[in-house]
């Protein structure tokens, strides 16, 4: 059987105008769909400004009946997104988590079933800025029992959890910034995270991360049970999206872990190549091979150790 | 310090540590588990197979994975083209997952992912 990867030993940093468009099997779909899309308005608010459309289109292993589920969740991640606006415009902050797939699929389809809250990343360094935007988010409220997450005060809305992001911290550390208004807890893995494309949704500008630190996020945490699965399976659906250069990034990444967190990464990716589908997440199924070209090219010379 | 998060924190630092050690451990019979996940996930397909098969691949020149050494009962995998184990009676195929099957299968054949750079590399499958 011949399988066309696109993750498949190109060495980093080496592009022919041939390779760098379209990006092959993994992301072909959206790739052509979002350039035959390009410039055309969104309805319901939403506008790219890569260009996407309107069309929905789903990525995940569909549920009985997902239109139901689909549109439900997807009108209150774009509500929660205007009424989170002035702490999502915010110096430096960005979406991360499990929405960033969910928001990334054509017309912010959200069919991947995460939990229900909008993971927010803010820099340790634009604390105060946000902490003061978030005076303005009337339509939520800090949760007694943990402050870093603020409860919807009506139905229609998902919880918004405030993440802190360090870029000095240690990818496999984690501290408490301590704060009477807006206290985070700062994971390290979000270190590797760098602002990346932006969306109109809703009239809010939405950062998200670059797709090859959200991967590498993604697969240096220790994934346990079936959270730890799913998110798996949400760094599945943003390697959908990845184009070459995304995949040349991480490869970049990876080698600048160090041989631990890189351990880590192909372990995950091993455990991601076995997982079964699941209803409501992409189908690792179908992309086994280019997980698979995806570990031997970050192997590459090393091996298989360490 | 909120207590929750005091928590949080203290459990993140706990996983580390684990991952530390089973990372110290990753050349040790602890990391038995990881080769076997690796060399799975470069198979597009498995097969359980009788091992008067298993070890006429090995014959014919196919080298035996060191992973499946690596358990009790040992495992003989062996990577061979989906044309070979087509000819090989009885083959039964599983999902390529750590089922209840493939685990208890003492010996079993691997139908690689052929890619341009493997199709250099591979040894005679």
């Amino acid at each position: 059987m011949m399988v066309d990867s696109q993750w498949a030993f190109r060495p980093a940093g080496h592009h022919t105008p041939a390779d760098a468009r379209p990006p092959a099997r993994f992301a072909w779909r959206l790739w052509a769909w979002a350039e035959a899309e390009r410039g055309r308005e969104r309805v319901a608010g939403c506008h790219y400004r890569p260009g996407w459309g309107d069309d929905v289109a789903r990525w995940t292993w569909p549920t009985a009946l997902p239109i139901l589920v689909v549109v439900t969740f997807r009108d209150r991640l774009l509500a929660t997104i205007r009424a989170a606006k002035p702490v999502l415009e915010a110096p430096g902050v960005m979406v991360v988590g499990s929405e960033v797939p969910n928001l990334l699929e054509p017309g912010a389809a959200a069919t991947l079933i995460v939990s229900q809250d909008l993971d927010v990343g803010v820099p340790v360094e634009h604390h105060a800025e946000v902490k003061r935007q978030v005076a303005e988010l009337h339509a939520f409220r800090a949760s007694p029992e943990e402050p870093s997450v603020w409860v919807p005060r009506e139905p229609g809305l998902l919880e918004v959890n405030f993440i802190g992001m360090d870029p000095t911290q240690d990818p496999a550390e984690a501290y408490v910034l301590d704060d009477d208004q807006l206290p985070l807890l700062v994971f390290g893995a979000l270190s590797l995270v760098s602002p990346g494309v932006e969306l109109d949704l809703m009239e809010t500008r939405v950062r998200l991360p670059r797709a090859a630190g959200l991967v590498l996020e993604k697969l240096v945490t220790d994934r346990t049970g079936e959270k730890g699965e799913r998110d798996l399976l949400v760094a599945l659906g943003l390697l959908m999206t990845a184009t070459p250069d995304d995949i040349d990034e991480v490869e970049i990444m990876f080698r600048r872990l160090r041989p631990e967190l890189r351990h880590v990464v192909r372990s995950n990716l091993t455990i991601l190549s076995l997982l079964e589908a699941r209803p409501g997440m992409p189908d690792p199924g179908p992309h086994r091979a280019d997980v698979a070209a995806l570990l031997r090219r970050l192997e590459g010379e090393e091996g298989s150790d360490p | 310090m909120n207590p929750l998060m005091e928590r949080r924190l203290r459990q993140l630092r706990s996983r580390v540590l684990v991952r530390s050690w089973e990372y110290r451990q990753r050349q040790h019979a602890r990391g038995a588990w990881f080769r076997l996940r690796r060399v799975l996930t470069f198979a597009a397909e498995a097969y359980i197979v009788s091992p008067d098969d298993a070890r006429q691949l090995v014959a014919e020149g196919r080298r035996p994975e060191p992973a499946g050494d690596e358990f009790e009962p040992p495992k003989l995998i062996v990577f061979a083209t989906r044309e070979r184990v087509a000819r090989l009676r009885g083959a039964r195929p599983v999902p390529v997952r750590l089922t209840r099957d493939l685990l208890a299968a003492t010996c079993l054949v691997l139908v690689p992912f052929v890619t341009p750079a493997s199709r250099g590399r591979t040894r005679r499958a």
